[in-house]
């Protein structure tokens, strides 16, 4: 025991979970080959700023990269939140890529978690921070975290190549979670969505909405859309603008689906501007993110695809109950999840396929973590 | 019986008149009888006065009510329940073992020869119980504290309380309170009744004040022929069997397993290369606590932390009898299992494996021999008696067997020609085999073919059960013994086979008896004769897993986690991979490469990302067709239909519930959806499933009829959002009751959930549940652990929790246990006992100041808790934990040296101390001076920037900067310049006091209590205490610190001198004035004083008043002295007047008492 043994992992695959997972469980960890053969070799900008942000929230933890980045060895600390972190954010990747496990993470922190990030609140790529407050942040209420404390305020907005947002993230720190029996999906009764701009004309936004509530038309009356523009200091540096529209259903499930464009200029970071050699009209977007809402909920299940991830690793940490969720098709995101809760948790999930509904049920015991770090009052 | 002819010429029971049950009868006799009562003395006594003082008794109730109630625990245990851990514990010769003995003997007819190890009984029709005697080593006592679940505590009643009972109930407290119970024993020492009586009466008070008033305290009164008298030990028993146990926080939350037997099964070619090489052993017993997953790391308990090289359900060696209804245990049902005790003549020792068969009691088969061919026939059908008798008839050793090779071991039949040429050959040439008990197990299988084996047996138990009939119940229990050790003690054997240096196998007779009828070893002799003819074997028998396997999980479980997943093969292979960390990535891999598309990513650098979309398939929504294949998603679409797709998933399977659905289909309106929604979910369950959980519900007390409806409710709002629903309404019935509805909800909700899953699977997802028997592999270990392993101590196996094997530093509340004569003293080694654990740590004590600094204290406090900082394997908050110094069992006083409380954990210490930075001045200009001294550096003094210095003197000051510049330029380091509120002297003391954080050593030391014999004491660090007595070094001492009496000398000031100048510059009244030193008094001093003639009359009348009121004064003062005189003569008087009267009164009195009581007596004569 006085030597550490390091669990070994290949691949810059599931980095966030990974991570998350390693510190949950306090094992040790050694990535090797990550990227080895790749054009850009190593660890990326984001994935090292993920780092420095798990070494901000937790304590003592050790981080060892060696020189090309190809390989991490990382032993988790003692995760202890606390108020005042800021963390700014690498540009590569949206807010919602460290998002993602922060909210896992402050949960199981010694004091309540509130932290600053800065960076770009929204990219295609990640979830909108829009989506993370009003749907992430509801699921997480599923599993027994309180809902005073649990809070994401957007403070600016901040789009792809230069960034500039600011969340602020709160998230308070519970015992354990409770398992949850979460099978039914309940009808849609109402979507909400958000759009945003950014340093771009609100005539974007105007024909995004437009656009996504003609979908709806056939569907539901209740669709209501708020915009959000922003100019000056609270619009970040580049231009853009995006949406972010959530499902409601009458069972308390929320199914989102959004995106961002970002109408900034090409610039050095070469990946964008492949991207974006030709933008679509905003109509388009606006369509697009609707249809693929509508597909979210054709699917079926109780979260969406992009949250499937995150649903299985708070059902993994419950206490020793059974929990029982249905999600639609499961995303290939939701199988490394899957696949990563088994190797560091030991928690399998058994799955029953619904022919009828193109769902599967999903049963897990949790591993029964609790909250280590807490002091005793 | 005699005894009953004897009872019953005497007189017959009287019933009793009087007493609180006599009073009650009576006054229910009255109300029968129509009497009205309802005379109450006084009808204001009890009504309300003050309506403060109801007020506060009101609250003093709530309160009081409010303390009763304890939170609720989740039960997560579903499956059989272990059986209960009883701990005999006692100081050495108080009659430990002879408890027991005599226990298993009330329990199950059985003598126990010797008690080595847990020893397991069926006790009733769901309840087994395991007896652990608790060695009289402090190690043994705490581990055994740690799995008791009732603690029975012999205390001998003729000596009184000795220290370990004490120890021992500390220990308890610390590690979670488990039910105790106190036996008084050798109380046939007592001749005097009375003193007995009151003997009793003393011991049982002591225990009460160490419990709870009121805690069971037992005596066994004495002993008959060397034994406890029968009446007795079935009180005890029923005590024993009537105790409920309660769940214990950290064993709920930690798998564990008393290990009831250990084998080596080390490859014996390893140890004949080299004997201290580390072994494999396999530990059995009952998985306790909570489910064990696989790939947990465990601890053992005085060797180490582990992981787990593979786990394996056994048949249970002890099952509970059959659920049938019937009164009270059939006597075949009443299985005892002790696998190191010898018991049911098995005798396991290190590398064998002896049958002990007395004579008389292998009735039958002596008859056999007897009747012959008769007794034959009658039972001639039971398959097992044959190979029993076959093998009983055999007249050789197990070599010469071996080397014939004709018995047929482990067939399912003997084959009559084997028979035969047994009966030949037993006649042809007769050896005595009688003395050769001893067996072993042998075969060519490794431990991971024997897995299979074993599992294969499953199939057989019945059969064994069945064979169980006829016979006596010990052959039973020892068959099912073998049916699962099999495995494994041929590994044994392999070793002992390597150790004799003859070639011959030994052939496993496997007890003589019904084992015989064992199914798989009809290739034993095969194994014998060729490897390949095994390996065959084996393949044989994994093909139909693997089918198995497969065909249980066609599904997603496959694709999800590869194809390995759940069938029983791949564990093993799982387990290897486990147990070596370097390739534990690969199966993954190769996995991916399998796959390819679809659901995998593919390769292992594939990007991080939530999010799956492709927006190239998107449907046109906007087309209606489209739109309406969800249509019925939205609350704008078909609500019964949208109902339906939520129940058709759960009830998937479920034929009924489609007819169900058509009722659904024909409603239509908006409005009543509430109705359905939940009337669906109220026929979301499997009809029958909800049926068998309402069973189940309804037979908890707790659920009368009319909370089984709102629990129904509420089960439906669960699966409906999941969120509590039931806070609302959690007033009515209490908050407490509520929880526990929930509680049991939950749980059933989880057995429901698990219940539908195969079995593999639930492994799998849930672990294994407690109370199965497992098998724990476990390689590595150091061979000391089998060489000094004793059976006697007990061999305690703990899961380890997520984070719980790493290091960190833990902040505790502790507190010096009031019975430790000394104080701890802060960095002295202690050994604390914590969770599984027990290991050598360094603490540092602390306290925590107003401002929440922790201040380091050298010593603990005598009678307060303190924080103790220290370093080792992480637990949750909340553990207790106990500290001792000294393990050796030869220690006068008590060993327990502090009980504690794990606060929080942490990666850094925030323990500082005081410190005082002396200096002296080096020159002083005015208010500025130069400190030397008190630092080293003149980056020190940067440190120290702007911090208050204070002279002895309490003139304050302030450390400016580093006084190097100030001074000539050669001036030394640490120079300081200092700016004080006045000026100082040179000879003055400056300090400076501060805070520096203390270290706490990274130190912890695991007992290795099992890796060496046990009698001798583990010995760790030392504390510095013992080094120096043992290398005589005296304790250092600052001579500074050493009192002195203080010497002051008296100042001798110097005469003011004033200087010309300035004296001349003086006013005159301040200038001083020269006086030339005179021989006489000056004339003031000289002249007398005479008075006026009326100033002299004055004066003598003056006087004369004086004296006269003098003189009145002094004779007033005669008088009442003598009047006190006079009084007090009368008052002593008096007093001996009274005396004498009130002796002689008295002296009456005593006479005429003592002349009754003579009287009396005289009458009773």
């Amino acid at each position: 025991m006085g030597k550490t043994t390091y669990k070994r992992l290949k691949g810059s695959q599931s980095f966030r979970q990974r991570l998350l997972l390693a510190t949950l469980s306090s094992t040790p960890i050694i990535i090797d080959e990550i990227r080895a053969d790749d054009m850009i070799t190593g660890l990326l900008r984001h994935e090292m700023s993920l780092l420095r942000l798990f070494e901000s929230v937790s304590d003592d933890c050790v981080v060892e990269v060696n020189e090309t980045g190809t390989r991490l060895k990382y032993k988790p600390g003692i995760i202890m939140g606390g108020k005042n972190l800021v963390h700014s954010c690498a540009l590569t990747r949206s807010m919602g890529y460290y998002l993602e496990p922060l909210l896992v993470l402050g949960l199981f922190g010694k004091k309540p978690l509130s932290i600053r990030l800065k960076g770009v609140t929204d990219d295609p790529k990640d979830l909108s921070v829009d989506t993370v407050r009003n749907a992430t942040l509801h699921i997480l209420k599923r599993f027994g975290v309180p809902s005073e404390g649990l809070d994401l305020k957007i403070e600016a907005r901040g789009v792809a190549p230069e960034g500039g947002g600011e969340v602020l993230l709160t998230v308070p720190n519970v015992q354990s979670l409770t398992a949850v029996q979460w099978v039914e999906e309940g009808m849609v009764k109402k979507i909400r969505g958000w759009t945003f701009s950014a340093r771009v004309s609100s005539d974007f936004e105007h024909s995004m909405r437009f656009a996504a509530r003609g979908v709806f038309n056939n569907l539901l009356p209740d669709v209501h859309i708020f915009n959000d523009h922003k100019s000056g200091p609270h619009a970040g540096k580049s231009p853009g603008y995006g949406i972010s529209l959530v499902a409601e259903t009458t069972a308390g499930c929320y199914i989102s689906a959004d995106t961002a464009v970002s109408c900034g200029r090409a610039d050095e970071t070469g990946e964008i501007d492949v991207e974006r050699q030709e933008r679509k009209p905003a109509e388009d977007t606006g369509v697009e993110i609707a249809s693929w809402l509508l597909q979210e909920i054709e699917k079926g299940g109780v979260v969406d695809s992009t949250h499937q991830g995150l649903l299985f690793i708070l059902c993994a940490l419950c206490q020793q109950d059974v929990s029982k969720v249905r999600v639609g098709t499961l995303s290939p995101y939701g199988v490394e999840t899957l696949r990563n809760l088994k190797e560091f948790l030991g928690v399998t999930f058994s799955f029953r396929p619904d022919p009828s509904t193109g769902t599967v049920i999903l049963t897990c015991v949790g591993s029964g973590l609790i909250n280590l770090s807490r002091k005793l009052s | 019986m005699a005894a009953d002819d004897l009872m019953s010429s005497q007189k017959s029971h009287r019933t009793r008149k009087s007493g609180p049950t006599m009073r009650k009868k009576s006054e229910i006799d009255k109300k029968k009888r129509g009497v009205a009562d309802n005379k109450q003395p006084n009808p204001r006594a009890f009504s309300v006065r003050s309506v403060v003082k109801a007020k506060r008794l009101k609250i003093r109730a709530v309160e009081k009510e409010q303390r009763r109630i304890h939170l609720p625990t989740a039960d997560r245990t579903y499956g059989e329940p272990p059986p209960f851990v009883v701990v005999v514990q006692g100081p050495p010769g108080v009659g430990k073992s002879l408890v027991i003995k005599s226990l298993v003997k009330h329990f199950t007819h059985q003598n126990v020869p010797e008690v080595r190890g847990p020893i397991t009984i069926v006790q009733g029709k769901k309840k087994r119980i395991q007896f652990v005697e608790c060695p009289n080593d402090i190690n043994g006592m705490i581990d055994c504290a740690k799995v008791a679940d009732l603690a029975i505590l012999l205390i001998d009643g003729s000596y009184g309380f000795e220290m370990e009972t004490f120890e021992f109930l500390n220990i308890m407290q610390v590690h979670g309170f488990p039910k105790v119970m106190g036996v008084l024993t050798h109380l046939d020492k007592f001749k005097d009744v009375k003193k007995l009586r009151k003997t009793k009466q003393r011991l049982k008070h002591r225990f009460w004040t160490e419990i709870y008033n009121g805690a069971k305290l037992f005596y066994l009164s004495g002993l008959i022929h060397g034994k406890y008298s029968q009446r007795e030990v079935l009180n005890l028993s029923r005590f024993i069997s009537v105790i409920k146990f309660h769940p214990l926080s950290w064993r709920t939350s930690h798998p564990y397993v008393l290990a009831d037997r250990l084998e080596d099964v080390t490859p014996p070619e390893k140890i004949q290369m080299d004997k201290k090489c580390d072994r494999n052993i396999t530990l059995y017993g009952y998985l306790r606590g909570c489910n064990l997953k696989k790939g947990m790391k465990v601890h053992i308990a005085g060797v180490g932390d582990y992981s787990l090289a593979g786990v394996t359900a056994l048949p249970d060696p002890c099952p509970l009898p059959s659920a049938a209804k019937k009164k009270g245990l059939r006597d075949r049902e009443k299985l005892f299992y002790a696998p190191m005790s010898g018991i049911g003549d098995l005798l396991y020792d290190k590398d064998a494996v002896y049958i002990n068969i007395n004579d008389h009691l292998v009735q039958y088969s002596k008859t056999d021999e007897v009747n012959g061919e008769p007794a034959n026939k009658g039972r001639g059908k039971d398959v097992g008696e044959d190979l029993v008798k076959s093998l009983q008839n055999t007249k050789y050793s197990v070599d010469e067997k071996l080397e014939k090779t004709f018995i047929n071991l482990f067939g399912k039949k003997t084959s009559a020609s084997s028979e035969r040429k047994l009966e030949e050959d037993a006649q042809s040439s007769p050896e005595g085999s009688d003395t050769e008990s001893s067996e072993e197990f042998q075969s060519g299988d490794e431990v991971d073919d024997h897995e299979m084996d074993v599992d294969s047996n499953d199939g057989k138990i019945k059969e064994k059960t069945e064979l169980r009939g006829g016979r006596l119940r010990r052959k039973a229990i020892f068959k099912d013994e073998d049916s699962d050790e099999d495995g494994d003690d041929d590994n044994d054997d392999e070793e002992a086979e390597d150790a004799e240096s003859d070639g011959n196998e030994d052939e496993d007779e496997d007890g003589e008896d019904e084992s015989v009828s064992d199914s798989q070893d009809s290739d034993e002799d095969d194994v014998e004769e060729s490897e390949d003819k095994v390996l065959g074997n084996i393949s044989k028998w994994k093909e139909p897993l693997k089918e198995k396997g497969r065909k249980k999980n066609p599904n997603l479980m496959q694709i999800v986690y590869g194809a390995s997943a759940s069938s029983a093969t791949a564990l093993i292979n799982e387990n290897n991979e486990i147990s070596d960390d370097e390739d534990f990535f690969k199966p993954k891999g190769e996995h991916s490469k399998n796959l390819g598309g679809g659901l995998d990513a593919g390769h292992v650098n594939s990007e991080d990302c939530s999010k799956f979309v492709n927006y190239g398939n998107l449907k046109n929504w906007k087309e209606k067709e489209v739109c309406e294949d969800i249509r019925d998603r939205f609350t704008t679409g078909d609500w019964s239909k949208a109902a339906l797709r939520n129940k058709n998933s759960v009830a998937g399977d479920e034929g009924e519930d489609d007819e169900l659905y058509g009722d659904f289909e024909d409603l239509e309106t908006g409005e009543k959806h509430n109705d359905h929604e939940n009337m669906e979910s109220g026929t979301n369950e499997d009809v029958e499933a909800a049926e068998r959980r309402l069973k189940k519900l309804a037979l908890r007390a707790k659920f009368d009829a009319q909370s089984d409806k709102s629990e129904l409710e509420d089960d439906d709002n669960d699966n409906g959002d999941g969120i509590n629903p039931r806070n609302s309404e959690a007033k009515e019935p209490g908050f407490v009751d509520k929880l526990k509805e929930e509680l049991e909800i939950r749980k059933q909700m989880n057995l429901l959930e698990l219940n539908d899953l195969d079995e593999d699977t639930r492994i799998e997802i849930e672990g294994y549940r407690t109370g199965t028997y497992l098998r724990l592999e476990i390689h590595n270990v150091p061979y000391e652990m089998v060489d000094f392993f004793d059976p006697c101590h007990p061999v305690l196996i703990g899961g380890i929790g997520f984070g719980e094997d790493s290091a960190g530093y833990m902040q505790a509340r502790l507190k010096k246990h009031r019975w430790h004569k000394k104080v701890l003293k802060t960095r002295d080694p202690i050994i604390v006992s914590i969770g599984w654990r027990r290991y050598q740590t360094i603490p540092v004590y602390a306290i925590e100041d107003r401002n929440g600094r922790h201040r380091m204290l050298k010593y603990t406090p005598e009678h307060m808790h303190c924080l103790a900082m220290f370093w080792g394997p992480l637990v949750p908050p909340n553990t207790g934990f106990v500290a001792f110094q000294n393990l050796s069992t030869n220690q006068t006083g008590f060993r327990i040296t502090a009980t504690s409380v794990v606060l929080e954990y942490n990666h850094q210490t925030h323990i500082a101390k005081k410190i005082k930075l002396v200096g002296h001045p080096c020159k002083i200009k005015k208010n500025t001076a130069f400190i030397k001294d008190m630092f080293t550096s003149d980056l020190e003094i940067a440190r120290f920037e702007g911090s208050s210095v204070r002279t002895v003197s309490g003139i304050r000051g302030q450390v400016k900067k580093a006084g190097k510049n100030m001074l000539d330029n050669n001036a030394q380091e640490g120079i300081a310049r200092c700016t004080f509120e006045d000026q100082i002297k040179m000879s003055d003391i400056v300090f400076l006091r501060a805070w520096t954080p203390v270290e706490v050593p990274q130190f912890y030391n695991p007992l290795t209590t099992a890796l060496q014999p046990r009698d001798k004491t583990w010995t760790g660090m030392k504390t510095f205490r013992e080094l120096r007595s043992e290398h005589n070094i005296p304790i250092p001492v600052n001579k500074d610190s050493l009192y002195k009496p203080i010497e002051r000398k008296t100042k001798k000031f110097n005469p003011l001198v004033i200087p010309k100048k300035l004296q001349a510059e003086l006013p005159f009244a301040s200038k001083p004035k020269n006086k030339p030193a005179r021989k006489r008094p000056d004339l003031d001093a000289r002249r007398a004083v005479v008075m006026e003639p009326e100033e002299r009359k004055a004066h003598a009348i003056v006087q004369h008043y004086k004296l006269m009121s003098k003189v009145k004064i002094n004779k007033k003062k005669a008088k009442e002295q003598e009047k006190r005189k006079a009084y007090e003569a009368e008052k002593a008087k008096k007093e001996v007047i009274s005396k004498k009267r009130n002796r002689e009164e008295r002296r009456e009195r005593y006479r005429t008492e003592d002349k009754q009581k003579k009287k009396m007596r005289r009458g009773q004569d």
